[in-house]
């Protein structure tokens, strides 16, 4: 099935972030707890799909050489929207990602896919790679978000683990823990993967 | 030698893209003015709720807020003598029924570690401090940001007649005006803690 192995494709085998490398800015960024990982991933999600299908869709009306400036105005009108309606229905989390939403903007995983897909796509195979590639996206986020927040805070989707007594590793959750932690994790499917 | 080939423009291929491109354009502003239209009523609302809560939190005593005009909220920066009176965001006089009982200053002190820091001070007609809240920051998560948490908590009791005093290392005295900084964030405690200075002194003007 088409569908499917567009949907899985960016799970795992083209997972943006572990494989593809795209979007670091975000991710790096965002990362200090799973909450956060989680939240960032889902609203990324959210604007890859809709950014995908409507490029898509319009992939016949858009001259090619103005292809890069309309995904810009495509995206971003996207990114305005998700950051509107997440500021009225879900303020704890604008509390926590406000300041990033508006990077979704830049993320590259976005444009590169709306260049490298969802350009030469039809709207369904466009959605199931937008899915697929927002969910590898929110699953690496999560995971890393999971890691840091586990040594740097003590605790998991702010559910504290260890008790008091645990005295967190706070540079985890500053920025080097997030190119440690992530430079790791690559390592190690880099390492998984070429065994196999 | 061969001649240089003069560049053609096709006017009419960048008229045609240049429509193409404000089309799109133009469809993406309308969907945004729709969902502005549509959020922006709650966005505001809840924003207004937000400030209200917090303000109830850190004045408990007082029922019902009464805004001080904007002009006025200028004069008072002038009239302590601020660096940066922009910093002085908004006072409202705090009552219960007709009696004024405290007063809500919320400043935004650029000092922090991550730029601007949103302090909401409560203090009471009897010159005592009833509670600070962190309205809006971006200091580093586990470090500055613990400001929000019970540390903030040193600040309600204080008096409100002499400036406050961030301290390192020891602990800060009981009954003293000093602030017990965070454990290597002391940037952040002493950028909140203008803030709160800030308040006492426009508490002081107030007052009078």
């Amino acid at each position: 099935m088409n569908f499917m192995k567009n949907l899985t494709r960016g799970i795992i085998r083209e997972n943006p972030i572990f494989v593809l490398l795209l979007g670091m800015c975000p991710t790096l960024a965002v990362t200090t707890s799973a909450v956060n990982g989680l939240g960032m991933g889902l609203a990324t999600t959210a604007v890859l799909i809709c950014s995908n299908v409507v490029i898509s869709a319009l992939r016949k009306v858009i001259p090619d050489n103005i292809r890069i400036p309309a995904f810009v105005v495509i995206i971003a009108s996207f990114v305005t929207i998700v950051g509107m309606l997440m500021k009225a229905y879900l303020p704890a989390l604008d509390a926590s990602l406000g300041l990033f939403i508006p990077l979704i903007v830049v993320n590259c995983v976005i444009l590169g896919r709306a260049e490298a897909f969802a350009f030469g796509n039809g709207v369904v195979d466009s959605f199931a790679d937008g899915l697929g590639m927002g969910l590898g996206f929110t699953m690496a986020l999560t995971i890393l978000g999971s890691i840091r927040e586990i040594l740097g805070a003590g605790s998991i989707f702010g559910f504290s683990l260890f008790g008091a007594a645990y005295e967190p590793v706070l540079l985890m959750i500053l920025p080097p823990g997030a190119f440690l932690t992530l430079g790791l994790l690559i390592g190690l499917i880099n390492w998984k993967t070429k065994k196999a | 030698m061969e001649a240089k080939e003069k560049v053609q423009i096709d006017w009419k291929v960048v008229f045609k893209l240049g429509f193409i491109l404000l089309l799109i354009s133009g469809v993406a502003a309308c969907c945004l003015a729709l969902t502005n239209y549509v959020t922006a009523g709650t966005i505001e609302e809840m924003n207004i709720q937000a400030n209200t809560v917090a303000r109830q939190e850190v004045l408990p005593e007082a029922t019902d807020f009464e805004e001080v005009p904007t002009a006025d909220v200028e004069k008072t920066a002038k009239e302590i003598g601020m660096e940066k009176p922009e910093e002085l965001l908004e006072i409202y006089i705090g009552k219960n029924g007709s009696e004024i009982v405290g007063y809500t200053v919320k400043t935004g002190p650029s000092s922090g570690f991550g730029g601007e820091i949103q302090v909401l001070t409560g203090i009471s007609t009897d010159g005592v401090i009833t509670g600070i809240t962190i309205i809006k920051h971006n200091e580093t998560p586990g470090l500055g940001a613990l400001a929000t948490g019970e540390w903030k908590d040193q600040f309600t009791g204080k008096s409100a007649t002499e400036e406050l005093i961030v301290v390192k290392g020891a602990a800060a005295k009981e009954d003293s005006n000093e602030i017990q900084a965070i454990t290597g964030s002391t940037i952040t405690s002493a950028a909140v803690t203008e803030g709160v200075n800030t308040s006492v002194d426009v508490y002081q003007i107030m007052s009078k």
